[in-house]
């Protein structure tokens, strides 16, 4: 990413004048996003009426939407099954991948290039080529018969399905280290692995950060795999709840409710959003990932 | 190094594990399977049917199958046209030298983390609505009542409908990575060309497109790959299953083994399997294709 201080050029109406078509169109579509956005949150403050009214807020807010949404139709229960999901996955996520992530960065061994190569085309694999064998083998486990072990199964798969990226990820950030610090650390007799643990972790902290706002955005929107592994009341996470709940509330004619639904799962990532939408922009591109 | 060797196993092993159970051993037998005939995905190896290549020609004359590839190949094509060229316009504004960049640019990729549900429900349920859609109340506002009338998720406008809203969520990652491909370029060729006289089209033309080849290929490779997928939107703009207008070979490979309530005519998870492996290869053949025909020519930038 190029710094932001060139930004700081004096006003300029010729120059503005210039870009006036480009902040034209950047400003169409900006517009376009709000409105969509703006009125489905509208929408689910309003009550059904309203919105086949197209009087949006006339009564003013009605916040038991929400309570209606969060209580009776059971958005409590998904959310919290997605919360818990992404929370543990995305720390073992880093627990497994950053002593590998570093192995791969410092470490010359045989296979170091094979596993490389074999990761950064796991990424390119439609999941469709992993989910049969998968199912079968679950299947005949009957680990999906219990919801104990249905449950690890799904933080099994969250896990392994996001080990190529974060691995990836993540080895492109301690290859940026300097070497110096293990040097140093050496010379006064600190073993290796104390060495990765007390000073290479948390030097890695930034992409750790980066890499796990990734991790949970892919993780709480996740469709495929939940769908056909978690597809029972106590296991399902928020993608697939709300879809059945979609569906059941068109019926119902709680579009006011269905709205309330949307908003409280499209929340959590965008409040995340809000606060670091630099950091995750800075790391679509910068971490050289995905390609 | 020989005392790391400890520490190297220690710190591979679960990553490695973890590989090989969710990829490696999944991906080789899916191969197998689409070899084979397998009544129930559950049986064991010993029950399977060797049928050769059986499943790819039942596949092929199989018309909805035939059908949900003709709608992939039009998303992968027509809404890879439209998001390209949308991602490169944005990006090549927002690199022009604009106020307000990062805001624009976080809105712009805004929707990329938002739920694919959440996201197909809004178009849906509020953009095309008959009653108080978006585009109904903007075209009766602008007097083009014909166009305010448009059923869009009637069966003849469905699919267009489905790859606007796809398109529209798409843009921004790819947005992104043009953007960051343009900010590497540097400004001594466009000083040069400035010099030269050159306008700001023929800039364009002449040093950012053909440096940004690179980036180009991380884009088409990377489209085809999400394409490849296309699942969530498809399911949810279908009103009834096996839909025609709006079926990809996932939501049929779904259809097909993990069964979305109607009979299909035939149970085979090596079917399913035979569609992993087509759309694999594919994707293959477009990663090499473009990593041909989008070569380097050893530019240094």
């Amino acid at each position: 990413m190029a710094k932001q201080k060139a930004q700081k050029t004096p006003f300029n109406w010729k120059r503005e004048l210039k870009l006036a078509p480009g902040y034209l169109i950047l400003i169409l579509w900006i517009t376009f996003t709000f409105m969509l956005l703006g009125w489905v949150v509208m929408a689910s403050f309003s009550t059904t009426k309203e919105i086949f009214a197209d009087q949006l807020l006339a009564s003013g807010l009605h916040f038991e939407n929400y309570s209606k949404a969060w209580f009776n139709s059971d958005v409590s229960g998904i959310f919290m099954h997605s919360l818990g999901y992404t929370v543990v996955s995305c720390t073992l996520l880093i627990v497994i991948c950053a002593p590998a992530a570093y192995t791969l960065s410092r470490f010359d061994f045989i296979a170091n290039k094979l596993i490389q190569t074999g990761l950064v085309s796991a990424m390119g694999v439609p999941v469709i080529m992993i989910v049969l064998p998968l199912f079968g083998l679950v299947a005949n486990l009957g680990i999906l018969n219990n919801v104990a072990s249905n449950w690890l199964l799904m933080i099994f798969l969250y896990v392994g399905i996001n080990v190529p990226y974060t691995t990836i990820f993540l080895m492109t950030f301690f290859s940026n280290l300097s070497k110096a610090f293990e040097e140093a650390a050496a010379i006064d007799g600190c073993p290796p692995t104390k060495t990765f643990w007390l000073i290479m972790l948390p030097m890695a902290q930034p992409g750790i950060i980066t890499v796990t706002i990734f991790n949970f955005i892919n993780i709480w929107n996740e469709y495929f795999i939940s769908l056909i592994f978690a597809n029972s009341d106590r296991l399902r996470p928020i993608a697939v709840g709300l879809y059945s709940m979609i569906n059941s509330m068109k019926y119902t004619g709680d579009w006011s409710g269905m709205f309330a639904a949307v908003v409280i799962v499209f929340l959590p990532t965008f409040i995340l959003y809000i606060f670091l939408s630099e950091k995750i922009i800075a790391g679509v591109t910068g971490g050289g990932v995905k390609g | 190094m020989k005392k790391n060797k400890g520490m190297i196993i220690a710190f591979m092993t679960p990553a490695v594990l973890m590989f090989v159970l969710v990829f490696l051993y999944p991906i080789l037998r899916t191969i197998l399977m689409s070899f084979f005939k397998i009544e129930n995905i559950t049986d064991s190896f010993s029950k399977w049917q060797f049928t050769g290549l059986a499943n790819f020609s039942k596949l092929a004359s199989t018309t909805l199958f035939k059908q949900s590839m003709w709608n992939l190949a039009r998303i992968w094509f027509i809404g890879g046209l439209i998001v390209m060229s949308l991602a490169l316009l944005f990006a090549v504004i927002l690199t022009s030298g604009i106020r307000f960049k990062s805001f624009f640019r976080a809105v712009i990729y805004l929707p990329n983390i938002v739920s694919a549900v959440a996201l197909a429900t809004m178009w849906l349920q509020y953009v095309y609505s008959p009653k108080f859609g978006l585009l109904k109340n903007f075209f009766s506002a602008i007097g083009l009542d014909s166009l305010a009338k448009v059923q869009w998720l009637s069966n003849d406008h469905k699919f267009m409908a489905l790859l606007l809203a796809y398109c529209f969520g798409m843009v921004g990652y790819h947005m992104l990575i043009f953007a960051s491909g343009i900010e590497r370029i540097s400004q001594e060729y466009y000083e040069a060309a400035t010099l030269d006289g050159a306008n700001k089209f023929g800039q364009f033309r002449y040093i950012t497109l053909p440096l940004l080849k690179g980036v180009f290929r991380t884009n088409i490779t990377m489209w085809s790959v999400t394409s490849v997928g296309f699942f969530v939107w498809s399911q949810l703009f279908s009103t009834v299953t096996a839909d025609t207008q709006t079926i990809t070979p996932m939501v049929y490979m779904y259809m097909q083994i993990f069964g979305a309530g109607n009979s299909m005519t035939e149970r085979n998870a090596g079917l399913g399997a035979a569609i992993g492996v087509m759309l694999s290869v594919i994707v293959v053949i477009i990663f090499w294709l473009c990593n041909h025909l989008l070569k380097d020519d050893d530019l240094e930038f």
